[in-house]
């Protein structure tokens, strides 16, 4: 009978794969798997590829170091940066007892989602790149980690930075996401503190096309900063129609904006000059920077690690360091990954609080210089060589 | 006796479907699955199937009510197949209701997913801010879906085809906006969700019957296919009633139906609400099961989705949904291994068997007005 026919290649396939599995497994070391989750696909996944290739490089590289216990093994989903998928695949890991502890979540309205299954689960994850600061803060979850600052970090500095450059008026575009609002509500906060004038604010939707309506707008209040908070896609579509429209205001973005695509879409001219603000210090200046930078290319991932792969890196070395102290046990990681006090990674120490919030002091200023990401004290901006516009 | 070959063949490839992880596996499952499809249509068997199908429809769905059922047994303990299994039937159920408006009637709905927001929002509210029983607020659920969508009459009623959709698709952008910008509502995060709870019996709790531990989604997937029949049963009886056929007579040619004394604003009235409550109670179900909503899952993007089901499955046939709801929701899952593109293999699977069977996996069969296996001239 047919069926029989379907079940028996099946089972026998079945077997054929838990053979070769095994045969494999037969190495000296176990293997304990760790899961990475972010968005592969879609707008953002140029950042989501990036941090996928660099949790899979801490993973390859602890595999390659004999001191290692275990043998690790990298379980990749894809949440699409829709909080229904991130439902599922978060599932998916949680439910499967073999993996131990997952590096998740690019887009904050996905964590937030998931949240409660890492909880009724037990299982360990750090957050690699989302900033709503209600992931860490909003309850106290011991499950929830993560190696990156949030939104209110950066723009406090963003306001204290740009008001002390000397401007005076700004109008903020935010898109309408939870990253996007979050980061006008916290902005709009510090910067009227620090003496700064908002002229105008205008919510724009994630997928929105065109912004003439409200750069027109902006082109009437003529401010001397525009602000954008929100994600690379349409970082790229304002500042193109920005200069469309003959605005002339100097260009300050968030962490959401500072991805090579961003360069890439726009190209040199226009991204010249660009602002943005991110947790953590810059790679250069880590000690183990070069070395992460010489492995990547090494194993030649073709996407850039981009803006967070070095917090994904960061992410999956700490569960991976927490693995080989106390072994796989989700419940155990969960309890060393709380004792994180003062570890030092690749995105500079970390300490997590008793909400698991990683207490970074430290943000980077950036600005594109020549078609490159350059820290502001290093740039021909900040040496005075150059100057941005309206200054 | 070829009807119960087809059901269990079925059932052991939605069993190997739900539970492949790796690579060989799905890919050995397409390859079978290739192979089955390719030799039952080399030796008729779809066309005599098919035949067999519309005489013993009972049986048909008894058995798919049982296999389901043997599904959840198979997995009982695992979490991730039962979530999706769960997803498939209430994504199913919402598709039954756009079938109303789209498969008889003729409205096309391109914001099946704002309703299903809808659902879900009202849910989200009353559960969380009074104490009502949770059934009653899955009813609302769909009693919500079923008033807002009043407002599109209107428009939908005085619009026809193209122009018809276009309403929908501004609704649907509308409603997006509207929950970003709306903070009560939970803004652009979203709002939380208790679980489904039946007179002190909380469905988001594993259950243990006989000795042998029920995952907690088991309780969902049990209590969504109830949903389903329901829906299936309502959505049927719909089919065969004079309403079905004056829906269907609207469908083919509005004036000709006018001429007949047919009322056709009362026709796509019916039909508009009916499908709207529909997929508003598959909405609250669906937000009470997964726990959280978001405005970014009810976007204009999940309303193609649900109608791509619909066109899959076939247009018209309430049976079709359920493969449909099966493939578009399981394979994008099942490919996750090849990462960034499975987008792109999932398109191409998607369009090779549109190309093959471009009316849908199941499409609807001419309408038999004499049920009674004697009097069909067929045979």
């Amino acid at each position: 009978m047919k069926k029989h026919h379907a079940k028996k290649l099946f089972s026998s396939s079945l077997l054929a794969l838990a053979i070769a599995c095994s045969a494999l497994n037969a190495q000296a070391k176990d293997t304990v798997k760790i899961a990475f989750v972010g968005p592969l696909t879609g707008g953002n996944s140029a950042v989501g590829i990036g941090g996928r290739n660099s949790t899979d490089l801490a993973v390859k590289l602890a595999n390659e170091n004999p001191k290692n216990k275990y043998h690790y093994e990298l379980v990749v989903l894809d949440d699409e940066c829709k909080p229904n998928i991130g439902v599922q695949v978060v599932t998916k890991i949680a439910s499967d007892k073999s993996i131990i502890g997952s590096v998740s979540h690019y887009c904050s309205a996905v964590a937030m989602s998931a949240l409660d299954i890492y909880k009724k689960f037990g299982l360990p994850m750090i957050t690699w790149g989302t900033v709503l600061p209600d992931i860490t803060y909003g309850q106290k979850i011991a499950e929830i980690h993560r190696v990156n600052g949030t939104m209110v970090n950066q723009n406090e500095v963003a306001a204290e930075f740009m008001t002390k450059l000397g401007y005076k008026t700004w109008a903020i575009l935010h898109d309408t996401t939870d990253y996007g609002k979050g980061h006008n509500k916290y902005f709009s906060e510090y910067l009227t503190k620090d003496g700064g004038k908002i002229l105008g604010t205008f919510g724009v939707t994630a997928d929105q096309q065109d912004f003439t309506a409200e750069l027109t707008k902006v082109k009437e209040l003529n401010p001397e900063v525009v602000y954008f908070g929100g994600l690379t896609p349409i970082g790229v579509r304002i500042r193109a129609q920005m200069e469309r429209l003959g605005l002339k205001a100097q260009f300050e973005g968030t962490s959401g904006i500072r991805s090579d695509s961003y360069i890439e879409s726009l190209g040199n001219d226009l991204a010249e000059g660009t602002l943005t603000f991110n947790e953590g210090a810059p790679l250069e200046k880590m000690p183990k920077g070069e070395e992460f930078k010489a492995a990547y290319a090494r194993y030649g991932y073709d996407q850039p690690y981009e803006a967070y792969g070095p917090f994904a890196f960061a992410a999956a070395d700490l569960i991976i360091q927490a693995i080989e102290k106390v072994g796989p046990n989700r419940k155990e990681v969960t309890d060393e990954l709380a004792r994180t006090r003062d570890v030092d990674t690749l995105v500079g120490r970390v300490t997590f609080d008793d909400h698991g919030q990683n207490i970074i002091p430290l943000i980077t200023k950036y600005v594109v210089q020549d078609g490159k990401w350059v820290i502001w004290e290093e740039s021909d901006y900040g040496t005075g060589k150059r100057k941005l516009k309206g200054l | 006796m070829p009807l119960g070959v087809a059901m269990l063949v079925l059932l052991a490839l939605s069993w190997a479907l739900l539970g492949a992880e790796t690579q060989t596996e799905v890919f050995g499952l397409f390859g079978v699955t290739a192979v089955i499809a390719v030799i039952a249509s080399r030796l008729k068997f779809t066309e005599s199937l098919g035949r067999v199908a519309v005489e013993h429809e009972r049986a048909v769905s008894i058995a798919c009510v049982v296999g389901i059922l043997i599904l959840m047994a198979l997995f009982h303990e695992d979490h991730f197949p039962l979530l999706l299994l769960g997803s498939v039937l209430l994504y199913a159920t919402a598709c039954l209701g756009l079938n109303i408006q789209f498969g008889y009637v003729g409205i096309v709905n391109f914001a099946g997913a704002s309703f299903f927001g809808i659902g879900a929002y009202t849910t989200a509210v009353l559960a969380s801010h009074t104490a009502m029983p949770h059934l009653l607020i899955l009813a609302a659920g769909g009693v919500m879906a079923a008033l807002v969508g009043c407002v599109l009459l209107l428009p939908v009623l005085r619009t026809r085809g193209h122009y018809g959709a276009l309403v929908t698709i501004a609704f649907a952008t509308l409603f997006r906006s509207f929950l970003e910008v709306n903070d009560t509502l939970g803004g652009p995060q979203g709002l939380k969700i208790p679980s489904l709870q039946f007179f002190g019996w909380d469905l988001g709790e594993g259950l243990i019957f006989g000795g042998v531990e029920f995952s907690f989604y088991a309780n969902y997937v049990f209590f969504a296919l109830l949903l389903c029949m329901a829906a299936y049963v309502c959505v049927r009886r719909v089919e065969r009633s004079w309403l079905g056929v004056a829906m269907d007579m609207v469908r083919t040619d509005e004036i000709a139906a006018s001429v007949f004394g047919i009322s056709i604003a009362r026709q796509k009235i019916i039909a508009f609400v009916l499908g709207n409550l529909l997929v508003g109670i598959a909405g609250a179900a669906y937000g009470m099961m997964t726990n959280y909503i978001a405005p970014n899952n009810f976007t204009f993007a999940d309303s193609l989705i649900l109608v791509s089901m619909l066109l899959l499955g076939g247009i018209g046939n309430p049976l079709g949904v359920f493969p449909a709801a099966a493939l578009i929701l399981i394979l994008p899952e099942k490919l996750q291994f090849i990462q960034e593109y499975r987008f792109l293999l999932y398109g191409t699977v998607i369009i090779f068997i549109l190309l093959f069977r471009a009316q849908g996996l199941l499409p609807r069969g001419i309408r038999r007005f004499f049920p009674c296996a004697e009097n069909d001239p067929r045979q």
